[in-house]
């Protein structure tokens, strides 16, 4: 006990720098590493720093500026085949060199996966990618099935990163095969060419980075990083009080002021891309009439929200859109608004008797989730209408009987396809639902968002897309969250702008300790 | 004897076949784990595939039975989450937790046996009123309760222990003491009424008049005697412990036992996780219980006897 006050007391802070080893506090830690089949919040957080994609980007940038990865040059040799060059004296934590063997294998097992847990990602974003082929040990080539306008950004996803062939399908079974057992095995003992090794991992626990010596890169500039689950958010805080915790990550807007009130601690923090969402079930019978939905969206005070919740810190969109987007970014588009008196003159248009309109909520899934869902049942009060939270941990977005609820549309990568496009495809997840109707009017749309190679045509049909939303709306992004990482004064660490949510970068120029 | 530990052993397959059918319904009733750990956005067409893959396109019947096939065979399957056996999952957490209820039920022991007789001794001074105004007030303080206010105060203001994890012994404090405080009020108020009860017999009055010295006569006749009931309390209670407290206590504190793995299966709803932690948890509990009944009847004669 005393040596633990002895040593807070004169400050831990020039112990860590000296060490170059930090301890991260998170809210949960990953079960399992793969990032071929993740796409979670929680699983976002591990990948950057033990795996590379072939082309990656400059992250401290909003805007992309595509940099050379895993492969060092890359050109379409014919509208849909691309070829890359590989970067040579690569090696993998293990050992084995990297080699086109390895880039074919991890690219195929999601363009043509047959593991479930690939095939879902493979037919959500990789759908137009037909396969990968060896032309020499250093050279790859990629095959579209049509033109593909979003190459780069496609091929820099988490999903697109190497990892080591031979080593994957040793791991059981026949070690000539890739059975599905081995992508199982992988995802508790993995490999990649990051500068960070795994060096131990106890799922949904602990987990450990080792600054790996044979990176191809600028170095790590740390020597061990160790994150730990510590689920309880006043424990997280504590532990970072303490000095237990350098980082801690998911501090909830109201926790704030405990950690900056401190003058060793600090915050950073910023708008997370992704959207908390409500959606509208465009199929119930007493929803049919979109008039009803447009009231239901059109009263509710989202900026109002946004103070109450989030201390004004959150951001509430004009359209389905964010600044990560890029040339695709487009805030003049109105689809969303709050108009109180539209929406009674709306619902009595519509000849809403006053039924009751039930609105479902986990208890705990999103933060003020179920705080949103109460204010917004006072906000359609407000205009006359009788809406009920039910809470329940049950996913009811396929429910036939689901009214509204809440959901959330993370962008997967920057570009409006890796949110809106997603979600909203035609027979995407909401349509396939039942939740959603498209037709082939707004499939016409949404292929012309998807792959015109002209930016202005892309934005131009992403536009109409939003107008079909605006007239018969399933859909109403609240807001992106705020989203805030607590640490020590010594530690030089942000959330940059060019990652997916929640990634932890600690590569050379992402993170320092100060020396003092 | 043997016709008493049959019954036992016949009640304790009872309840641990209900409980087996209790969580498997359960579990299942809560939520769906493939919307919980595969993240958003999922078809319809895409979730349909995973849960085929996870074997839960099969009829509630069937997974039941097969279930319960395996769990006669002791095969209680893999974590949907990192798909490990469910045993090898639980086994990695036993220890941590097996450390954390031993620590608190010594504490336990060593508080409230020396409180209780002192209780009981000095029933009509203040000594005895305090410690049974303390051992109330504590029955009465949830465990989460007392956690969080020691965090509060002994890291979070004094910065005196850590919060995080199992590393030092350091670390044990807190939990022990979260862990333990109910437990401590429990045993000392039950020490104390078995103490009264014995300490009225008799055979104490015997004792007394045949000169022993008061020391000698409360504790060897008098707590020698309530010791019975002060074994069944603390079977009991290390049950009840083992099973409610941990899950709170190691979730605070980051203790990676079997208490903070249920909380997170639960999340994941990873069925097979969920199922097998509480079905260990339930078999520790009716074992305790069952040591507990064979304890109490070789203590007391007349147990068994008027029972066989």
């Amino acid at each position: 006990m005393f040596r633990l006050m002895l040593t807070t007391a004169l400050s831990a802070l020039p112990l860590i720098a000296a060490a170059q080893d930090i301890t991260v506090g998170a809210a949960n830690v990953t079960p399992y590493v793969d990032p071929g089949r993740d796409h979670s919040n929680v699983g976002s957080q591990f990948y950057y720093n033990s795996f590379d994609t072939l082309i990656d980007r400059d992250h401290t940038k909003l805007e992309p500026e595509w940099t050379p990865g895993l492969a060092t040059s890359w050109e379409l040799v014919e509208p849909t085949v691309m070829e890359l060059k590989l970067r040579e004296g690569v090696t993998f934590h293990n050992g084995d060199e990297m080699t086109a063997d390895d880039v074919v294998f991890s690219l195929n097992r999601m363009f043509q996966a047959t593991f479930p847990p690939y095939v879902v990602r493979a037919k959500d974003r990789f759908a137009n990618f037909t396969g990968a082929e060896k032309v020499d040990t250093h050279t790859i080539r990629i095959h579209v099935e049509r033109e593909e306008p979003l190459w780069e950004t496609l091929i820099s996803m988490q999903q697109a990163m190497i990892i080591p062939e031979a080593y994957t399908k040793a791991l059981t079974g026949d070690p000539e095969v890739a059975e599905d057992s081995d992508f199982e095995a992988f995802s508790l003992a993995p490999v990649g060419t990051g500068p960070y090794k795994i060096a131990s991992f106890q799922p949904g626990e602990k987990l450990v980075w080792e600054r790996f010596d044979g990176f191809w890169g600028q170095p790590a500039p740390l020597e061990r990083a160790t994150v730990v689950q510590i689920a309880e958010t006043a424990s997280r805080i504590t532990a970072l009080k303490t000095g237990e915790a350098d980082i801690v990550t998911n501090v909830a807007p109201d926790q704030l002021s405990l950690i900056d009130s401190d003058p060793t601690l600090k915050t950073e923090g910023s708008a997370t891309a992704l959207f908390h969402v409500m959606i509208m079930n465009q199929n119930h019978p007493k929803l049919q009439d979109p008039r009803i939905r447009q009231a239901l969206s059109l009263a509710i005070d989202r900026d109002a929200l946004n103070e109450a919740l989030w201390l004004g810190k959150a951001v509430v969109p004009s359209t389905h859109t964010m600044a990560e987007m890029g040339a695709l970014h487009q805030p003049d588009l109105e689809t969303f608004d709050y108009d109180p008196e539209r929406a009674k003159a709306l619902l009595q248009e519509a000849g809403y008797d006053g039924f009751e309109i039930t609105y479902d909520t986990a208890a705990t899934y999103y933060t003020n989730g179920l705080l949103a869902a109460q204010a917004i049942m006072e906000m359609w009060a407000a205009v006359g209408v009788n809406g009920r939270v039910n809470v329940q941990d049950q996913w009811s977005g396929g429910d036939a009987e689901m009214m509204t609820r809440n959901w959330s549309n993370p962008m997967y990568f920057a570009d409006p396809f890796g949110s809106f496009g997603v979600m909203w495809a035609p027979a995407g997840p909401s349509e396939s639902e039942g939740r959603f109707n498209t037709d082939a009017e707004y499939a016409e749309k949404w292929d012309r968002f998807r792959f015109s190679s002209d930016v202005e045509a892309r934005k131009a049909a992403y536009a109409e897309l939003m107008e079909e939303i605006r007239q018969d709306p399933p859909v109403l992004p609240l807001y992106r969250p705020f989203e805030s990482w607590g640490m020590q004064n010594a530690v030089n660490w942000a959330p940059l702008p060019g990652h997916i949510p929640y990634v932890l970068d600690f590569r050379a120029g992402s993170i320092s300790l100060a020396d003092s | 004897m043997i016709p008493y530990l049959l019954r036992l052993a016949v009640k304790a397959v009872v309840t641990l076949f209900a409980i087996v059918t209790v969580t498997f319904v359960a579990t299942r009733l809560s939520g769906n784990p493939i919307d919980t750990f595969l993240g958003e956005g999922l078809t319809t067409e895409g979730r349909e595939a995973l849960i085929a893959y996870f074997d839960l396109d099969r009829s509630l019947w069937h997974q039941y039975l097969a279930y319960l096939r395996g769990v006669v065979s002791g095969e209680f399957g893999l974590s949907f989450v990192d798909r490990r056996p469910v045993t090898t999952v639980v086994a990695e957490r036993l220890w941590p937790s097996g450390q954390l209820l031993l620590a608190s039920v010594a504490l336990t022991i060593a508080v409230s046996l020396p409180l209780g007789v002192l209780a009981a001794v000095h029933r009509r001074s203040w000594i005895g009123s305090a410690i049974m105004v303390v051992a109330f007030t504590g029955y009465a303080v949830p465990s989460f309760v007392l956690a969080i206010v020691m965090v509060l105060t002994f890291s979070y203001w004094l910065n005196w222990l850590p919060v995080v994890g199992n590393g030092t012994w350091q670390h044990f404090i807190m939990p022990t003491i979260a862990m333990a405080g109910v437990l401590i009020a429990a045993l000392t108020r039950f020490t104390r009424n078995a103490m009264l009860d014995v300490l009225g017999q008799d055979f104490i009055r015997t004792a007394r008049a045949k000169g022993l010295r008061e020391t000698r006569v409360v504790l060897k006749h008098g707590l020698g005697n309530a010791s019975i009931t002060v074994i069944s309390v603390i079977g009991l209670q290390i049950a009840g412990l083992a099973a409610a407290g941990s899950v709170v206590v190691e979730s605070i504190f980051s203790w990676p036992g079997v208490g903070q793995m249920l909380v997170s299966a639960a999340i994941l709803r990873d069925y097979p996780v969920l199922q097998f932690g509480v079905i260990a948890v339930a078999v520790a509990v009716v074992a305790i219980n069952t040591l507990t009944d064979i304890a109490y009847a070789l203590a007391d004669p007349r147990i068994r006897l008027a029972r066989a």
